[in-house]
């Protein structure tokens, strides 16, 4: 499955840009922990996910060529 | 009022006369008058909102004026307020515009947000911003937030329904704010000066949609601004309910912003004269938690090097100093070794932040 991965401020540091064929990854949850997993400096960060430019705010199902964002909050002026 | 002023915008097709006199007749609060807060209210000043409220408690420095463009060197030392009313009173004198030279806490930010209709966030730290989110959500008012980092800009409107969505708040993206230090301002990462000048304009140009009633305000959703790619990314904000918003003015009372004029923090923040006197002691430590690039560079003689990304292995280190003075470039990583250190030692040692950094007391560290 692809999944394209875009990425915001201080969080695109650590991960860019990218499309990545996923396997064994059918929601938002198992995303996050996979994430968490590869990229262990996001687990201290807050962030939020939006998928296909949707705010995720409860496990959401992933389905193929789907578009993850991460952003983390700005608060600079 | 002079129709010749605002002449342009009136012909304009899908503007005109109906909605100048909705800017008119409109209240708006600019809080925080610095890298956004100064296009934002030059705009909304020369497009005629009849009433501009600007709170920022803060004064001119020489390292403001790249971005904040009402203010001139002649300004330094001034207080912000002051300056941005009196240039936008002289760009244009048809409307009121109100100072507000205050920081704003629990106990009167709710006073001021209630006399106005729309509010523009462009402060520069977490605490002001879940304190203004909480406040509007609670006195209903529409919030306009505009908020920088690196080379981005976020942009929303919150506390506003659409035809889709009830109004969302930015507690639906951020449920409780980040830790102190996890991410950097712009007085510790840096910024370009054009950045929160594109940032501030948008949301000028979002508070003049939403008054005038033309477009499609971002309500409900959140812009990110990439300057370097030019690119946008929109996403829609839907309710996300684990979050504590206060429902009532005594619940907001009540809430913790961590104000650093309230409540038990444990550690100090002192001035460069209270760091002599400290200095003085054998049993001080001075800590410089900077990284190791950064200038000026402190005489290691005197101040003990511990970058902020080596802090968490000095905290499993001892050392006999009773007192423990952090100093960092202004004051901020400090406050957050500060609060490490507090933790770990209590009353164990008495721990201090200089406030304002090195930057604040330049002469001081020039001379020694």
């Amino acid at each position: 499955m692809e999944i394209e991965i875009i990425s915001f401020g201080k969080i695109s540091e650590l991960i860019s840009n990218q499309k990545i064929d996923f396997d064994g990854i059918a929601d938002t949850d198992n995303f996050k922990l996979h994430l968490e997993h590869q990229f262990p400096a996001l687990k201290s960060m807050k962030y939020k996910l939006a998928l296909n430019k949707n705010i995720v705010q409860e496990n959401t199902q992933i389905i193929n060529k789907a578009t993850i964002a991460i952003m983390p909050p700005f608060s600079g002026g | 009022m002079s129709a010749e002023r605002y002449n342009r915008q009136i012909i304009l097709k899908g503007f005109g006369e109906e909605a100048q006199q909705q800017l008119l007749k409109a209240k708006v609060l600019v809080i925080g008058a610095g890298g956004l807060g100064c296009p934002a209210l030059q705009y909304l000043a020369a497009a005629g909102i009849g009433h501009i409220g600007i709170v920022d408690d803060d004064t001119i420095s020489l390292s403001n004026l790249h971005r904040q463009i009402l203010f001139t060197t002649a300004d330094i030392g001034k207080l912000k307020v002051e300056v941005a009313a009196k240039r936008l009173q002289e760009m244009n004198t048809q409307i009121g515009i109100i100072r507000h030279p205050i920081r704003l806490q629990k106990n009167n930010i709710l006073d001021i947000v209630s006399r106005y209709d729309y509010i523009l966030d462009g402060t520069d730290n977490f605490e002001s911003r879940y304190l203004i989110n909480d406040a509007c959500a609670l006195l209903n008012k529409p919030l306009i937030f505009a908020a920088v980092s690196g080379f981005e800009g976020q942009l929303a409107i919150f506390n506003t329904p659409d035809h889709l969505t009830p109004s969302t708040n930015y507690r639906d993206l951020f449920p409780v704010p980040p830790d102190k230090g996890e991410i950097p301002n712009c007085a510790e990462n840096g910024i370009i000066g054009v950045l929160p000048g594109i940032i501030g304009t948008m949301a000028a140009a979002e508070t003049i949609k939403l008054i005038a009633k033309i477009g499609q305000p971002l309500t409900n959703k959140i812009l990110n601004y990439n300057l370097l790619t030019q690119e946008q990314y929109t996403i829609n904000i839907s309710h996300g309910g684990d979050y504590t918003l206060p429902k009532t003015v005594d619940e907001f009372l009540n809430m913790n912003y961590q104000d650093t004029s309230e409540g038990p923090q444990g550690y100090i923040e002192i001035d460069a004269s209270e760091l002599v006197k400290l200095q003085q002691s054998e049993s001080t430590i001075l800590i410089d938690v900077r990284e190791k690039h950064e200038v000026p560079v402190l005489d290691k003689q005197i101040y003990t090097q511990v970058p902020m990304s080596e802090f968490g292995a000095f905290l499993n280190k001892e050392f006999y100093q009773k007192h423990v003075v952090l100093i960092c470039q202004h004051g901020i990583r400090s406050v957050a070794a500060a609060e490490a250190l507090q933790e770990k030692y209590g009353d164990a040692k008495k721990i201090y932040s200089l406030k304002g950094g090195i930057v604040k007391w330049r002469d001081h560290f020039l001379r020694s």
